[in-house]
């Protein structure tokens, strides 16, 4: 039971990671807190689920249109938010609410209110490896987040681009008096970020379900998974997945899955409270 | 007295509303003959005040009788109905459901000619899933709008707030969803419902004792009152029986893996599990039974199960599980099979779709307040609040749901669910036995002997 237990909490946590990291960079980029990001992800599942119902395309190949129908989505949002004025975070809290409602009224005209699942009956088999049984659907999660973490990880930090980018999130300020230029890297930032929705989208369409209003959770996940490693902290981002994802399956074994959300909460203010600055953020001196 | 003589009145006057209304039309007429006259003469004689001062008088003549016809039709307004649903936010779909059911009530009773010739008015608002926003919406209806009845509603935490501005106002409410046993205790003589909690729990609750008989039960119920009301009142049953319940846990709706439940589950091998869980918990929950191999001897679902949408998104995986089902349109109460294809037909001409359980609750409720209306005029009473809710004490109403008649409380006496089984991508009847249209499949194939 035990080894379920931790394959299933390492596979929701690289999960609630791809999830969280659209969400950490936009935001550690621009200061943009896109509480819509949720109804995006939901958005790209929805695309990649007609795609898949109307032309009976495989899931594999739904990820381009999801990711394209996200880039096209994101950038129109982020003419939205660069419009906006000091303080950056409030004001976008406000606007990206508003869209949440726009988003969800939005999909169930189009989509009705149905649970709509993207069928895949390979997930539902399973592996066999010594000592360790998984699902494919578990699997290709693991395999895809991990994936996109490394990329993403590649990304940031051997690149130029990714350099600007970190720099662009520690100090916006010291950012452009560097030559940066910050508004392109708040722009690239939500590019990238829609990139990451789009292969989240199919994937939560694919092993979750999805309905116009589902995106609530997958925004209050990011929100945690971010806090939990420090906003800014893109690279202990898969740490605070793992150990929220594990900590929430270990829950459910030993003290009852009435459990979960207080274990989650308990940590998240204890993290708050001892380490303000994530798991392994450093305090500013 | 009063009541009768107001009644009186309006019946008079409803009477006179159609020779009103030809003299209107026979005015009108008139009226757009006298303009093109008056236009012609101002464009031949411009200037001559004699001439134009013939028809002015005409036109003056005409607009005072205008004003009397159209006020005498005021009076005979429509009946105006109020209905509050959650059509957008988390409840949307099932508030969409309870307004399509309400709407073909509504439609139903208005192509008959309505309540003592008067046409229904149905004032539809949307509560955004807010209890806060169920406030506002139904001050409205029955503060500005003056609706004489309440109908629709999904979920307690929105009927609640909805009954109690009901009462303040004196507007009869007969919700179309509600369950929680609480809220019809609460003294309030306008609040009705066709639904309550105890039609689900006591024939799984006799499935479980006479059919069943398992030997480790798990209880699983989502963090909803309704759900946690109905996991309670299940396992009181149970014990009253000699059942032993094993595991009881609660999950949050929406929980995004039960993996780990499952092995705990599958780790104390239990046979049979009841969830109380929604829609989407099933189907993701049952999804990862199969994927990790657990098979239990049955699973029973109340809630969010027996809908087609369900059975379809399921696919093979939806095959042998339980449920309860108030009516379906291969599933009514014997001596209603005419209404129920009529309700058919109709929802289908309106909405292009098949109609599911949801939808036959807001139709339910809607029927019932506008026969407990209809007996109200029917005896020459004014349609006031006091007059509908007695009506609505009387009333013993036969509908494909269930026969309709209220206890003190508000709450249906006969309201009663069947134990319904997914065998072959249909829903089939298994319990109680003189309903039964299959045998039910126990245990259920395990997953790896499936076809």
């Amino acid at each position: 039971m035990w080894t379920t237990v931790l394959v299933s909490g390492i596979t929701l946590g690289s999960f609630y990671t791809l999830v969280a990291l659209g969400f950490a960079l936009i935001f550690g980029v621009t200061h943009t807190f896109n509480l819509a990001h949720g109804e995006l992800i939901v958005f790209a599942g929805y695309v990649a689920y007609w795609m898949w119902k109307t032309y009976g395309v495989s899931l594999l190949l739904t990820f381009p249109a999801a990711i394209l129908a996200t880039l096209v989505l994101c950038l129109i949002l982020q003419r939205l938010f660069s419009r906006l004025r000091e303080p950056m975070e409030m004001n976008s809290i406000v606007l990206s609410f508003g869209l949440a409602i726009l988003l969800q009224n939005g999909m169930l005209f189009f989509f009705s209110g149905d649970y709509r699942l993207i069928r895949v009956p390979l997930l539902n088999q399973r592996i066999h490896l010594p000592g360790l049984s998984l699902s494919y659907g578990q699997f290709t999660l693991l395999t895809i987040s991990l994936l996109v973490l490394a990329l993403t990880y590649v990304l940031l930090h051997h690149t130029y681009l990714g350099k600007a980018l970190r720099a662009t999130i520690q100090d916006r300020e010291s950012a452009a008096l560097a030559g940066i230029n910050v508004r392109g890297m708040g722009i690239l930032a939500f590019a990238i970020g829609a990139v990451l929705i789009g292969l989240a989208g199919p994937l939560f369409g694919s092993i979750h379900y999805l309905y116009p209003t589902a995106g609530l959770q997958a925004t209050l996940i990011a929100v945690t998974i971010t806090i939990f490693a420090g906003v800014g902290q893109i690279r202990t981002l898969i740490l605070g997945g793992w150990i929220l994802g594990f900590a929430e399956s270990c829950t459910v074994v030993l003290l009852g899955a009435s459990w979960r959300e207080l274990v989650s909460a308990i940590m998240l203010l204890t993290l708050l409270a001892l380490r303000p600055h994530g798991i392994l953020g450093r305090e500013e001196q | 007295m009063l009541d009768k003589t107001t009644s009186k009145i309006q019946y008079r006057v409803s009477s006179i509303e159609n020779l009103a209304f030809k003299f209107v039309l026979f005015f009108s007429f008139n009226l757009l003959q006298s303009s093109v006259r008056w236009l012609e003469i101002i464009s031949i004689a411009e200037g001559d005040r004699e001439v134009l001062c013939k028809p002015s008088w005409s036109a003056v003549c005409f607009l005072l009788f205008f004003f009397w016809c159209t006020t005498a039709t005021v009076v005979a307004e429509p009946i105006k109905i109020g209905e509050i649903n959650p059509l957008t936010g988390r409840l949307a779909k099932q508030g969409l459901e309870i307004h399509q059911g309400v709407a073909v009530a509504v439609a139903e009773v208005n192509d008959r000619g309505g309540l003592n010739g008067r046409r229904v008015e149905l004032i539809s608002r949307d509560d955004q899933s807010q209890p806060d926003v169920a406030i506002s919406r139904a001050e409205e209806l029955c503060g500005w709008r003056k609706v004489v009845g309440l109908t629709g509603g999904y979920v307690d935490s929105l009927v609640g707030p909805i009954s109690e501005v009901a009462k303040k106002y004196e507007v009869p409410y007969v919700a179309s969803a509600s369950l929680q046993k609480e809220l019809s205790q609460d003294e309030n003589p306008y609040f009705f419902r066709v639904a309550k909690l105890q039609g689900f729990i006591q024939p799984i609750c006799n499935i479980l004792s006479e059919q069943l008989r398992p030997r480790r039960l798990a209880i699983l119920y989502a963090a909803t009152p309704g759900s946690t009301e109905f996991a309670h009142g299940l396992e009181k049953c149970l014990h009253s029986r000699g059942i032993a319940l094993h595991v009881m846990e609660k999950f949050r709706p929406g929980t995004p893996d039960f993996t780990p439940l499952i092995g705990k589950l599958a780790s104390l091998n239990i046979d049979v599990i009841v969830s109380g869980g929604f829609s989407a918990d099933h189907l993701l929950f049952v999804r990862q039974l199969k994927e990790n191999r657990v098979s239990p001897k049955a699973y029973i679902g109340p809630f969010g199960i027996a809908y087609k949408s369900f059975i379809r998104e399921m696919g093979e995986n939806g095959e042998y599980l339980y449920s309860t089902c108030a009516w379906d349109p291969e599933i009514t109460l014997p001596g209603t099979e005419k209404i129920s294809e009529a309700f058919v037909e109709r929802f289908r001409r309106m909405f292009q779709s098949e109609p599911n359980t949801t939808n036959m609750h807001g139709y339910t409720s809607t029927r019932v307040l506008l026969t407990a209306m209809g007996n109200v005029v029917g005896r020459d009473k004014a349609l006031t609040g006091p007059n509908i809710r007695k009506a609505l004490t009387e009333l013993d109403l036969l509908l494909p749901m269930e026969r309709v008649a209220f206890d003190k409380h508000g709450d249906p006496l006969h309201y009663q669910h069947l134990v319904v089984q997914i065998q072959n991508g249909r829903l089939q009847v298994v319990y109680p036995p003189d309903r039964a249209t299959a045998a039910p499949i126990y245990p259920m194939p395990k997953w790896g002997e499936r076809k």
